[in-house]
């Protein structure tokens, strides 16, 4: 499934498990292993996301060195701080499958699961 | 200049009265979409009647206008002017200004509920986006992608692509068909914009504070939604999934689909037995009640206004 932003993803990711410094080339090199696509796309979808905040670059001789600004847990747990702030403005827009359940309710719950969980289905 | 005091003195009331007769019905959630209507019209019936009421105070501002402007016109001449004076001084004067101020009032507030909105679709994009990129797809449910974080969470993120986002703690917790349910869940929410709902209410009680209908309609809008979701995944999962999805997630432990399914009928039978005796009817009336008041409330502004006329 291609979508909205895959080949970022896509891209940010290999960046990610490659740990190191990395040009255009190198990635266009990886990418067009598993699919047909132009030099120039990786080139300005990498460009975007340098723009986007995403991608740090240095000029090596003739071409750029990309490293990521931030490690994908940071950016998950940055994520996920503000998924799960309370009270904070995204509350309002992120619907949470369940909300962070307090102390007593979660206890009650926890004893309703362990009673179930001990019930052998025949 | 009656009319307007009626609708205005029906916007009170409504805004004052209505949120505890609402709470009642929609306790149970036995009839959620019936609920969250009852809930929406009463917030319309009020805004409605308020801009009626303020539209028709301007007019009556408008109005008396030139009895102002006589009045001020001969106060400057020195001429007699007794009695337009009186009438402009004590009650088109007034008048006018209150009529100002309503107009006024009324735009800022609209403006910064706007804005609430907007800010709240503003996060909610660039959170979605940075998920996109941040997390892996999950191959098995278009739009879902997982976040490589220990802690179990899932939610939704309104937007274009709109964006289901999970955790890999929430992923190792469930069973295929309790996740299905969850993303049911989450797709129900975002078919029906419920965002939408939600960011709306919590903008008018964000510049509305202290009005009971305004303060409350947030979190009833937000329940109401939360099950109407719920209704939607049971229907496509089955509710022993989704119930062991919810305590699953919400315990943040594991709980197999298999030991709930043979206990949930007698558990949810005898649950549901203590909670509503006898037949069915609590629901038909509480559908019937419901309804009532729906029309009541949509009905009640126009039907002021065309007695006024």
């Amino acid at each position: 499934m291609r979508g909205f932003g895959e080949l970022e993803s896509v891209i940010m990711h290999m960046v990610w498990d490659r740990g190191t410094p990395v040009t255009v080339r190198e990635l266009f090199d990886e990418l067009s292993q598993e699919r047909s696509i132009a030099y120039t796309t990786v080139m300005s979808t990498m460009d975007n996301l340098h723009r986007k905040g995403w991608l740090d670059r240095a000029k090596e001789g003739k071409a750029y060195l990309y490293t990521p600004t931030a490690s994908r847990e940071e950016y998950s747990a940055r994520l996920m701080r503000e998924a799960l702030a309370v009270g904070g403005d995204t509350e309002a827009v992120l619907s949470h499958f369940v909300a962070e359940i307090g102390d007593p309710e979660s206890e009650v719950l926890r004893s309703v699961v362990r009673r179930l969980a001990a019930r052998r289905p025949e | 200049m009656r009319p307007a005091l009626l609708m205005f003195l029906y916007a009170l009331a409504v805004a004052w009265y209505s949120p505890a007769l609402l709470a009642r019905l929609s306790a149970t959630g036995m009839s959620a979409r019936l609920a969250l209507a009852a809930w929406l019209t009463a917030i319309a019936s009020v805004l409605t009647s308020l801009a009626v009421a303020l539209q028709q105070l301007v007019a009556a501002a408008a109005a008396g206008w030139h009895l102002l402007a006589e009045a001020f016109c001969q106060s400057v001449t020195g001429r007699a002017c007794a009695p337009p004076v009186y009438r402009s001084a004590i009650i088109e004067l007034p008048l006018a200004g209150a009529a100002l101020i309503a107009a006024l009032t009324t735009a800022v507030l609209a403006w910064r509920c706007g804005r609430s909105v907007q800010r709240a679709q503003q996060l909610a994009h660039a959170h979605g986006a940075a998920a996109l990129i941040t997390g892996r797809r999950l191959p098995a449910a278009s739009g879902t992608v997982v976040l490589d974080v220990r802690q179990p969470a899932a939610y939704c993120v309104p937007g274009r692509p709109a964006t289901i986002v999970l955790t890999s703690g929430a992923l190792a917790l469930l069973e295929p068909e309790q996740l299905a349910a969850v993303i049911a869940h989450e797709k129900a929410h975002l078919a029906g914009s419920h965002h939408l709902l939600v960011a709306v209410t919590r903008g008018l009680s964000a510049v509305l504070p202290g009005v009971p209908l305004f303060t409350r309609a947030p979190a009833e809008v937000t329940r109401l939604t939360e099950m109407l979701a719920d209704d939607q995944a049971a229907r496509r999962s089955g509710r022993p999934a989704l119930i062991a999805a919810l305590l699953a997630l919400g315990t943040g432990a594991p709980v197999p689909s298999r030991a709930l399914a043979a206990a949930a009928g007698d558990v949810t039978a005898r649950v549901q037995r203590l909670l509503q005796p006898a037949s069915p009817s609590p629901r038909a009336r509480n559908r019937l009640a419901l309804a009532a008041v729906t029309v009541l409330l949509a009905a009640t502004p126009g039907l002021l206004t065309w007695l006024a006329a």
